[in-house]
């Protein structure tokens, strides 16, 4: 409930740089997430270059038909990347989602407008779900030279499924009550969505299933980018519609669970 | 006082008829509640007499089966359980509740940290604060627009002896200055520093004593 007598002068502190500054406060707090990103990233990296170093895969390219043979190890770092960034971006917004609904509420319920706080609230996830492909994408340089195109499309790929994880992250964080499900479901989600798109040791890999997988579009976008020179855009925004499905339905059941039912006379 | 008398007698909370139930088990039943300018009202109960759930629907978080609820001027609500996000400072919550109740500044919030004794934290993130340091900042952010109409659930829990004084000289000054603050507690130590008493008994409010009957509380 705003308090209209209240209004009298200019506020000091606009609504939305305040929410936006917060929120991005609030998702860049996680000690642990910084952890993984620090450590977990380049040591997976190294296990999964290790793991595939020497082979050749073929890779469907859907949008073109064709089928790429790409050396294993690079092909890899790539699911490796895509698999970081779903469960540290997914980790992040959902474990800073879930502890502030009843901090939202609160601050709705004080007037704040809920549009403002959502906007808010969307624009940090995107923000921070940007940082962590940036770094993921930065430290496969570490194991991998691409070409400068090539590193691009594997970081646009990286942008895509860290916001459509960043969007699961909200959704869950808005809809269940303990830690313990969240995180199985975006660990657990995110490692069979990523593991599945790659043709190391996985005879699923290629067959048109996979299309329906959050990380299919990104792996398209990326591989395609990398290893076969060419922008499969269309699949950069299937990532995207991931991201906007989920974060569409996320911020839906977030205003539903902050709105004001109060009223004054 | 008659509600809508007179524009000066304008009730600061008025709830009439409330009525509550979880599925078949009714908590609320016609629970009627007049809280004048300047008044300060306790609210008690046992455990699980039902104050969360009137404090709620008095508050508007949780609507009632049946009755109304009308609430005049500004409103704040200070809930049981601090409602405080960790990762923030104290400083950093004056300033988001600020820009919430859009406040040209955030003055009253630092003398409220003053008032309470807690100065010395305000750059301490929540999440490293002690349950009563939580509680002050908890009322702090329900007082920091400088409501008239307050309710407060349990707001005492976990304060010092000091601090608990300090509470009551703040809560003075609220009254001094004609805000209306309902208290809702299952203890009561000082029953005279009340305006009026009244127990939550069978999803009713019964004020505690006869003398205190024209304070317009009861079924």
């Amino acid at each position: 409930m705003s308090a209209p007598d209240t209004a009298r002068a200019r506020p000091l502190h606009g609504q939305f740089p305040t929410a936006l500054r917060f929120s991005v406060r609030d998702q860049t707090r996680n000690r642990l997430a910084g952890l993984l990103l620090g450590l977990f990233v380049p040591v997976w990296y190294l296990v999964m270059d290790a793991m595939a170093s020497g082979q050749v895969l073929d890779f469907k390219l859907y949008a073109t038909g064709e089928v790429l043979h790409v050396d294993g190890a690079h092909l890899t770092l790539i699911s490796a990347g895509l698999n970081s960034v779903t469960m540290i971006a997914g980790f992040v917004v959902f474990d800073a989602v879930r502890k502030a609904v009843a901090f939202d509420r609160r601050l709705v319920y004080a007037g704040y407008r809920q549009t403002v706080l959502i906007s808010a609230k969307a624009l940090a996830i995107a923000a921070v779900a940007a940082a962590i492909a940036l770094y993921t994408a930065l430290a496969i340089l570490l194991f991998w030279r691409p070409t400068a195109a090539g590193w691009f499309a594997v970081l646009a790929g990286f942008a895509a499924i860290a916001l459509a994880y960043g969007a699961l992250g909200l959704l869950l964080g808005v809809l269940v009550k303990r830690d313990l499900e969240g995180f199985f479901l975006i660990i657990m989600g995110g490692l069979m969505d990523t593991f599945l798109q790659n043709p190391l040791g996985n005879p699923l890999a290629n067959k048109p299933v996979l299309q329906w997988f959050p990380s299919f579009g990104p792996m398209q976008f990326a591989v395609g980018g990398a290893f076969g020179h060419t922008a499969l855009w269309g699949h950069l925004a299937l990532g995207l519609v991931w991201a906007a499905a989920f974060g569409t339905v996320g911020l839906a059941v977030f205003r539903l669970r902050t709105r004001n039912r109060t009223r004054t006379r | 006082m008659t509600p809508g008398s007179t524009s000066d007698l304008t009730p600061a909370l008025q709830a009439t008829g409330i009525h509550k139930s979880y599925g078949r088990h009714p908590v609320l039943r016609g629970a009627d509640l007049t809280v004048a300018p300047g008044q300060l009202v306790a609210v008690v109960g046992e455990n699980g007499a039902g104050k969360s759930t009137l404090l709620k629907v008095l508050a508007g978080t949780l609507p009632a089966d049946r009755g109304e609820v009308a609430l005049s001027g500004a409103f704040g609500y200070c809930p049981q359980d601090p409602v405080l996000n960790g990762a923030l400072t104290v400083a950093q919550h004056l300033r988001y509740f600020a820009a919430a109740r859009r406040l040209p500044d955030v003055e009253r919030g630092h003398e409220l940290v003053r008032l309470l004794g807690y100065e010395r934290y305000e750059q301490s993130a929540a999440a490293d604060l002690s349950g009563g340091t939580r509680q002050k900042l908890n009322l702090t952010l329900a007082l920091l627009h400088d409501p008239d109409v307050l309710l407060l659930d349990e707001p005492y829990q976990g304060f010092d002896w000091e601090t608990y004084l300090r509470f009551w000289d703040l809560v003075e000054d609220l009254r001094a200055r004609g805000k209306a603050v309902v208290i809702i507690t299952h203890l009561i130590f000082e029953q005279d520093r009340f305006d009026l008493l009244a127990d939550l008994t069978d999803g009713r409010l019964i004020p505690r004593t006869a003398s205190l009957e024209d304070h317009h509380v009861g079924a």
